[in-house]
């Protein structure tokens, strides 16, 4: 990794784009810079005036002069201008470094969002959520380190490194060598320790990350862990992961407290140099016992620096493999926006339909031809997989179909603008996506501006009306993670109001009421059906009484048609329809109510 | 709080009373305990002789020039030697302390997640319905962890920077009254500074966290909720959004850095100043030949010793305040009550075998006001089928979770094998009792672990015999690795049949005396539908079962049925007998019929 940060092209591509955002702060940067030496070069007078103080105190101890009193009061007042110096330039080359970082750090992070906003939803696929999320977070977090706290601290390191050093030479070439041989060694046991404490650290994080996730389950399906008296069992399995974790953590706290106790002892090991090639040099004659000191002094203000040339080789691959990881987004093609926009109306024509999703041999959907009116019900059944809801996908273009197979109106939605094409449709998935935000934002999702009375018919419409009451604050409930947690019907219902409210010419609902019980799911449909109004529907279910009035249901299986036909034509066909329909009238005749 | 997304790390207090509760924890580590203290009480005084042999090595061989040069090195390198001896002893003392007190901490913290997580495991269903798993699992990893740093180090080093700052005074006192007075003087006000400042950044710190919570979760969203955005074409609209949201962040943060620059400035200033007043009064001290040069260096290191535990105080205060904070919320979950509740040992099970199932004037409700089941009353003999029947909310899933005692009857009994389930050893009368749930729960595992739920007792063998039993086999074995294919997203790609055919094998492996089933509705899909009735059919053999029935076959061939109004049983008999009652179930028999 580190080999690769040598190379300008691979630096460009990591830090290219937040180096830009960087120089487009350049004032900020320019005030925040140039207090650097400053403060630096203050920083380094102060070690000469504390040396000259104790050979002034050596020399001048129980001599009644006055003039020792006198640069006493010099040295003070000097070290308390610098002292004011070095607060006023520390504070004003932070702030503005640090402030630069989080602005690049900002734009950074919204010029990443709004292009994941245009990438294809294939790339979605073969992405984890978890992952995208860490380069908007972790990622951007660790660019921004270069982008600031590197300037300050490294340059400050950088201005004090090399002038501490020379000084300390100036005195004595023999302790500031004994000095560093002991920095040196430091730096190379840090460089064999540290990787292997990441490495512990990184166990210990997946052994907690295993025990949470089991306990999570076990949580979640407590009824089972329960009915299945599996306590004792889990106990057991979650002690297994308590003492795999445990294990992982005496092994990095060992580490940490051996890199703790020879950091801290090298820090005794250097003085005992100083004390011992300095204390010879000082019987010598060579050195002043102040200037001895001095190098005390000089090593207090050493550490600062080596500290942060061992984060910066600790952080800097790290913060170069984020970059490249975000650079990454911007890499990635966005989905076409081109297209013609003619005015749509929902004449759907499917025509020879065969869809494997990108890079899977088996075609999701098999030779599918059907044709659907506009204002027309179209009712697509069949199990698990059986190709319904990628069907609903293709109509949304979230996948390209093969040319010539799927038209809109007579054209091929390949021709069409996406966001045109997908203005259309009204889509209210099985599994809803709600934000962490109030009832009535995620029902006004589609944007615009709905009137009061358009928000009320879509929630009535979508039988949400009968669960405001028990909501806290009606429509303006904050549902989610930080609210009211919804149960899956009525995040169901909110979606199906979602997809109402904008009045579309075609609803596609894709299992829409699976979580909602059967009485308030027949008043729903009741209700769409009143207010259908030409409105074309494709709806995907289980339950066959949802599309029992279709002009045309497809029964679906492993992607091909395997029955067509309205409600009555399938029921005559006496096939897997009719059977399926039988045995829920039952059920539902034995929950009292009829299909 | 109005705010929602305001940081929800309550302001933990110090209260002695929680921490108590926090003593069994800790007590069978005491002894470690006492050992880490010494080692810093020795470490301290370790500390404290460095910057005197120092002061030796300069007032001695160093400054005395009068004296032959080889005494000079001589006494030097005794003073080095020394020096050495006290370096390397610190290092493996704190070496050592770190070992301990970090292996003293993760016991105790590995002690309390496995006593919290068993007691979570049991502690009443209206306790879990409450709390959704995510926030348990938040206890059980996070806050247990917020311990660790309250256990390992928190209170022993805190007492003990008091401690230090108290011996580095004192230490100061006896070399030079007016010098330790000075600086007496001015630590409060270093120390006011550093808090006072301190107070201000950890608020801007924690509007920063709450609203990067909110803006992460939203990026989350986002990434999650790409299909509705696009949908409906909301891709501005949500960049916007997001917009704002980490311009809002950016702005805290600004305030945070603020904060701190001015923090360190500040801090830096005045322990500058403060150690600039000692270089002038020691100076003077020095001149008037009060103090030798040695002393001066000596005191100057001994002061450098104060600025340490100084700061840590006050980092040590915000982390003790998270971790009282988490001690609150642990010993909240500790003092749930267990159920069933703790009573005298209940005696050995009846032996095993086809048993009875009796419900005797049974009343059940959730809230007081709302009955659930009144005065429900049934028996199902050895071996017997009952089939449930009626509208949603009747009660009828409540009816089964009574059987095992997932539930507590308000009134009435409930008897499996003539004996009432609350004189049942729990655990044993869960094994007899099988559910089959209608939508299976499925963990994160292989086909294997989730039929045997992680039983290792139970074989692949028979495991491979009860997905026989039901039909399940064909179906596993086509799975590309069979019975040790993972499950993927809880069981997503498995059809509503196929997991009930599961849930059937799951119930089956061990055998159970009792079945209560709540019978899945029927899927287009025709094969599985067909293995589900055969299931069925084995399930029952030899069995007492409870069925909440969606099939006329099902209820058909039961031996009882009966249909259940809002709590209460309004008919009952077989199916042949109702059907000539003409009633609610006759009603239902009609209406199920195909139209014509």
């Amino acid at each position: 990794m580190l080999q690769h940060l040598f190379r300008l092209r691979s630096l460009r591509r990591a830090f290219g784009r937040p180096t830009r955002l960087l120089a487009s702060h350049w004032r900020l940067v320019a005030v925040g810079v140039a207090c650097v030496p400053i403060h630096a070069a203050a920083t380094l007078w102060m070690p000469r005036l504390l040396g000259e103080t104790l050979d002034l105190l050596a020399r001048g101890r129980g001599a009644d002069a006055e003039l020792p009193r006198q640069r006493l009061g010099q040295i003070a007042t000097l070290l308390a201008g610098l002292a004011l110096v070095e607060a006023v330039t520390r504070y004003i080359s932070r702030k503005t470094l640090i402030d630069v970082s989080r602005y690049v750090e900002r734009d950074l992070k919204d010029q990443a969002l709004a292009h994941l906003q245009r990438l294809p939803i294939a790339w979605f696929d073969r992405s984890r959520t978890g992952d995208l999320v860490s380069r908007l977070t972790q990622d951007a977090e660790l660019v921004r380190f270069v982008m600031g706290p590197l300037l300050l601290h490294g340059g400050s390191a950088l201005c004090l490194l090399p002038a501490g050093i020379v000084a300390m030479a100036a005195m004595s070439v023999p302790v500031t060598l004994a000095c560093s041989v002991g920095f040196g060694l430091l730096f190379l046991v840090m460089r064999l320790l540290v990787p292997r404490l990441h490495a512990w650290s990184k166990r210990s994080q997946e052994a907690i990350g295993e025990l949470s996730q089991r306990a999570q389950e076990d949580f979640a399906g407590i009824r089972v862990v329960w009915q299945f008296a599996a306590e004792e069992r889990e106990r057991a399995a979650l002690a297994t992961r308590n003492r795999r974790y445990l294990f992982a953590n005496l092994r990095l706290v060992r580490l940490r407290a051996a890199v703790n106790a020879i950091t801290h002892s090298t820090t005794g090991l250097v003085m005992l140099a100083v004390l011992a090639v300095g204390g010879h040099e000082v019987i010598g004659g060579a050195l002043t016992v102040g200037e001895l000191f001095q190098f005390t002094v000089w090593l207090g203000l050493m550490m600062f620096p080596l500290e942060i040339l061992g984060w910066t080789f600790a952080t800097l691959p790290r913060a170069f493999a984020a970059g490249v990881r975000i650079e990454e987004l911007f890499e990635t093609p966005p989905e076409s926006t081109t297209g013609a926009t003619p005015p749509l109306r929902g004449h759907l024509q499917v025509k020879d339909l065969t869809f494997a999703y990108p890079g899977q041999v088996r075609p999701a959907l098999r030779e599918l031809s059907f044709e659907l009116l506009p204002g027309h019900k179209l009712g697509l059944v069949g199990p698990v997989g059986a190709g319904k809801s990628t069907l609903l996908a293709l109509c949304l273009r979230f996948y390209d179909p093969p040319r010539g197979t799927i038209f809109v109106d007579g054209h091929d939605v390949l021709d069409l603008q996406p966001a045109a094409l997908r203005a259309l449709f009204a889509l209210a998935p099985q599994e809803p996506f709600l934000f962490s935000d109030t009832v009535l934002s995620n029902v006004g999702f589609a944007g615009g501006t709905a009137s009061a009375t358009a928000i009320d018919e879509a929630v009535a419409a979508a039988a949400l009306d009968q669960d405001l009451p028990q909501l806290p604050a009606g429509l303006q409930t904050l549902v989610g993670e930080r609210g009211v947690t919804l149960s899956g019907g009525q995040k169901q219902r909110v979606s199906l109001a979602r997809a109402l409210l904008g009045d579309r010419p075609a609803l596609l609902l894709d299992d829409t009421l699976s979580a909602v019980d059967p009485t308030t799911e027949r008043r729903i449909l009741a209700g769409l059906q009143a207010t259908r109004r030409g409105r074309t529907m494709l709806v995907a279910t289980h339950r066959l009484s949802v599309v029992a009035d279709a002009d045309l249901i497809l029964v679906l299986d492993g992607g091909a048609v395997k029955e067509r036909g309205t409600h009555r034509q399938l029921l005559e066909h006496a096939g897997d329809y009719a059977t399926a329909w039988r045995r829920q009238s039952e059920a539902a005749a034995l929950e009292g109510g009829s299909a | 709080m109005s705010d929602p997304w305001q940081d929800d790390v309550p302001q933990g207090r110090f209260d002695l009373a929680q921490l108590r509760r926090l003593w069994p924890f800790v007590r069978p580590y005491r002894r470690q305990f006492a050992i880490c203290l010494l080692i810093l009480l020795v470490s301290f005084f370790l500390e404290l002789a460095g910057p005197m042999l120092v002061q030796w090595a300069i007032d001695g061989p160093l400054a005395n020039t009068a004296a032959a040069a080889p005494d000079r090195l001589r006494a030097l390198v005794l003073a080095c030697a020394a020096f050495l001896a006290v370096t390397g002893l610190g290092a493996v003392l704190g070496y050592r302390y770190g070992t301990l007190t970090a292996w003293n901490g993760q016991r105790v913290i590995r002690d309390v997640r496995s006593f919290l997580f068993s007691h979570l495991l049991h502690v009443g269903p209206s306790f879990h319905e409450r709390n959704p798993a995510g926030k348990l699992t938040t206890r059980v990893s996070s806050d247990v962890e917020n311990l660790n740093e309250l256990i390992a180090t928190g209170v022993l080093q805190s007492v003990f920077d008091l401690l230090k700052i108290g011996g580095v005074l004192v230490a100061l006192f006896l070399l030079d009254v007016r010098l330790a007075l000075f600086t007496v003087a001015t630590t409060p006000v270093v120390i006011g500074i550093s808090i006072a400042f301190r107070a201000a950044a950890q608020r801007a710190y924690r509007s920063v966290r709450g609203k990067l919570a909110r803006q992460n979760g939203y990026t989350a969203e986002v990434i999650g909720g790409v299909r509705a955005t696009r949908a409906f074409h909301q891709e501005d609209a949500v960049a916007a959004r997001y917009r704002e949201l980490n311009h809002d962040t950016t702005q805290s943060w600004l305030a945070t850095v603020r904060h701190f620059s001015l923090f360190f400035s500040a801090v830096d200033l005045a322990i500058r100043g403060t150690s600039i007043g000692l270089l002038w009064f020691g100076g003077l001290s020095v001149l008037d030949g009060a103090l030798t040069p040695g002393d001066f260096v000596k005191f100057w290191l001994w002061f450098g010793m104060l600025a340490a535990p100084i700061k840590e105080l006050g980092e040590k205060y915000n982390v003790l305040q998270a971790a009282f904070a988490s001690t609150e919320r642990i010993v909240q979950i500790l003092a749930e009550p267990r159920f069933p509740p703790a009573g005298p040992p209940a005696p050995p099970p009846p032996p095993r075998g086809p048993a009875a199932v009796e419900f005797a004037a049974v009343d059940f409700r959730y809230r007081d006001d709302q009955p659930v089941l009144d005065q429900v009353s049934f028996r199902a003999e050895p071996g017997q089928t009952i089939a449930i029947v009626g509208p949603t909310g009747a009660g009828k899933s409540t009816i089964l979770a009574l059987v095992s005692r997932l539930r507590e009857v308000a009134a009435g009994s409930v008897r499996v094998a003539d004996r009432d389930v609350r004189d049942w050893p729990v655990g044993e009368l869960r094994r007899r009792v099988a559910v089959v749930a209608q939508d299976l729960f499925l963990f994160t595992g292989t086909v294997l672990d989730n039929v045997r739920l992680f039983d290792p007792r139970i074989g692949e063998d028979a495991v491979r015999r009860a997905l026989a039993i039901v039909g399940a086999d064909t179906f596993v074995a086509a799975l590309p690795q069979g019975l040790l294919e993972p499950v993927q997203e809880r069981g997503a790609t498995f059809s509503q049949g196929q997991r009930q055919l599961l849930a059937f094998a799951r119930a089956l492996v061990t055998d159970p005396d009792v079945l209560v089933l709540d019978e899945a509705t029927a899927s287009i899909d025709s094969a599985t539908e067909a293995r589900l009735q055969q299931a069925l059919a084995a399930a029952l053999r030899g069995r007492t079962a409870l069925v909440v029935a969606h099939r006329l076959s099902t209820v058909r061939s039961a031996d009882q049925i009966l249909v259940l109004e809002r709590g209460r049983i309004v008919e009952r008999g077989n199916h042949r007998q109702l059907v000539q009652r003409d009633g609610a179930y006759a009603r239902m028999l009609r209406a199920a019929e195909p139209p014509a």
